[in-house]
């Protein structure tokens, strides 16, 4: 056994271990390392916001001699469009933050939509055609055709525009079978995720805090 | 008062119980760890063989997109696919579009630096910041970040990390936007995997992979079956399958060290969870069923 003589690692430790106690039952310690977490990690996040992107991008550019007038505007009205956010604390103007935010949402929406029809339906669909290259090996094969009966059958189960009769009724419902399992892939994933994070903090609490691993 | 059950009292089991139950399970694996190798799967075999067979001259990008919540899960492929890429002599440069994610990503250069520089016997083996690897940092917002890097890499970030100018540091010679990096990792513990394929692949074609956190693998397999990802690492075991890979590649190449795998080190205890989960499972269905029938 080789404890830790670090003071951080100690009070990660025991943060660690206030935070566990809510297993066991709601009680002021974890509820005191909760709130320390979320207030450094918002203290953290406006400093790197402040010095890596306010800072340079605007105090910097606006005060140097060398930026031209014109960029200096620019980044001024861009700044105060920006200010609107903070209107929403005054209610007779906090109308005048739907401008960045329409700014924002037609920019994002422009810059998306394209690229994710192509990348997230075309791409998609492509993948589930069925060539002569699938079949270069018999695995390959058999799940392209998987794949495309899988695809097929879920949609069907989605199809609310007719009733379930002839030929959606068994679709349906093999697409009902593929949605379950695709339930329970997700389900076995997230029970290997939960584990995963226990295991990296009891790696820290047997091992950097109380060198119990090898 | 009739004697309860014991399939009736299993049902209602204080769940504190079973909290102690999996708290042991896991731990004592972890002191006492029992010899599991992980079997790489097809898809950390092939992200894997890509940067391993890649060009010397194109370079590997890491984009630390993660929160320390998933450390536990995602830091091992940071630190494995360091080791990979300058076991392998090519060129990283590290990024993040997630605050938080710097500290993450620091950790694991600062980690594996040390590694190869301790073991290094001339200068040609040691990695150099500026010349091997750049840690360009983070900036906001992502867009500007994803479509930007594709024309030029030191426009979206004129200051690395470390505050120096990137434009001074000679390894921009080689990376000056997607066309000189090979493939792009992105691991995150969100959709931000998405948005790299969404901007940065359909724009510019650069190549892809992920690494994610198991939550997510069941909503990234499509993307690894259409070829927009090239492999994916999956959770704490993609991160394993992906250390005993690097191991195997280091010995190849002399590097014989002594270095901790976490993924690696946490798959018996990983083992032993789900044999108890599955356990509690069974059980639990078990109690559940003779008890209806019994009501019946």
């Amino acid at each position: 056994m080789n404890i830790s003589t670090d003071p951080w690692v100690w009070i990660a430790a025991i943060l660690t271990l206030a935070i566990f106690s809510f297993l066991y039952k709601e009680n002021p310690l974890y509820r005191f390392a909760e709130h320390l977490y979320v207030g450094i990690a918002n203290g953290y996040a406006i400093t790197f916001y402040w010095h890596r992107v306010l800072v340079p991008s605007f105090f910097d550019r606006v005060g140097a001699a060398s930026t031209p007038i014109a960029t200096k505007i620019w980044l001024i009205v861009i700044a105060v469009i920006g200010a609107l956010y903070f209107t929403r604390f005054i209610p007779k103007v906090s109308w005048l933050v739907r401008i960045p935010i329409a700014i924002v949402l037609g920019y994002a929406c422009g810059a998306s939509i394209p690229r994710a029809i192509d990348a997230e339906i075309i791409r998609q669909a492509k993948a589930t055609i069925i060539t002569r290259a699938s079949f270069a090996h018999w695995q390959t094969g058999l799940w392209a055709v998987i794949i495309l009966l899988g695809v097929i059958a879920t949609i069907s189960y989605f199809f609310f525009s007719s009733e379930r009769k002839g030929v959606l009724k068994p679709l349906s419902y093999a697409g009902i079978i593929f949605i379950m399992i695709g339930f329970g892939a997700s389900f076995g994933y997230t029970v290997m995720a939960r584990i995963s994070l226990f295991i990296g903090r009891l790696q820290f609490l047997l091992g950097d805090w109380l060198g119990l691993i090898k | 008062m009739e004697k309860e059950n014991i399939l009736i009292r299993l049902q209602r089991i204080d769940r504190r119980w079973i909290y102690l139950v999996l708290w042991l399970v896991v731990m004592i694996p972890l002191i006492f760890p029992f010899k599991i190798q992980p079997q790489p799967t097809p898809s950390v075999e092939k992200l894997f063989n890509y940067i391993d067979t890649m060009p010397e001259n194109k370079a590997l990008a890491i984009s630390v997109d993660f929160t320390p919540d998933t450390r536990a899960e995602l830091q091992p492929m940071v630190v494995a696919l360091l080791r990979h890429a300058f076991a392998t002599q090519h060129r990283v440069g590290i990024l993040t579009v997630q605050v938080y994610g710097l500290g993450l990503a620091e950790e694991a250069i600062r980690q594996v630096t040390a590694e190869f520089n301790a073991n290094a016997n001339t200068r040609a083996d040691s990695v150099i910041y500026g010349e091997d690897y750049v840690f360009w940092g983070w900036t906001t917002p992502v867009l500007t970040v994803m479509l930007g890097m594709g024309e030029r890499i030191t426009n979206v970030f004129p200051i690395d990390y470390y505050g120096n100018r990137t434009e001074t540091l000679p390894i921009m010679q080689h990376i000056k936007n997607y066309d000189d990096i090979g493939i792009l990792v992105t691991i995150a513990a969100s959709a931000i995997p998405r948005s790299w394929i969404n901007y940065a692949q359909t724009q510019f074609g650069v190549n892809l992979s992920c690494g994610i956190t198991a939550v997510s693998a069941a909503d990234f397999y499509p993307y690894v079956n259409s070829g927009q990802f090239i492999g994916m690492l999956a959770g704490m075991k993609g991160a394993a399958e992906y250390e005993q890979l690097v191991r195997e590649r280091m010995v190849k190449n002399g590097m014989e060290w002594v270095l901790r795998n976490r993924g690696t080190e946490a798959m018996s205890s990983q083992t032993a969870a789900h044999l108890a989960i599955m356990a509690f499972i069974v059980i639990g269905n078990i109690a559940f069923f003779a008890t209806r029938r019994k009501r019946k």
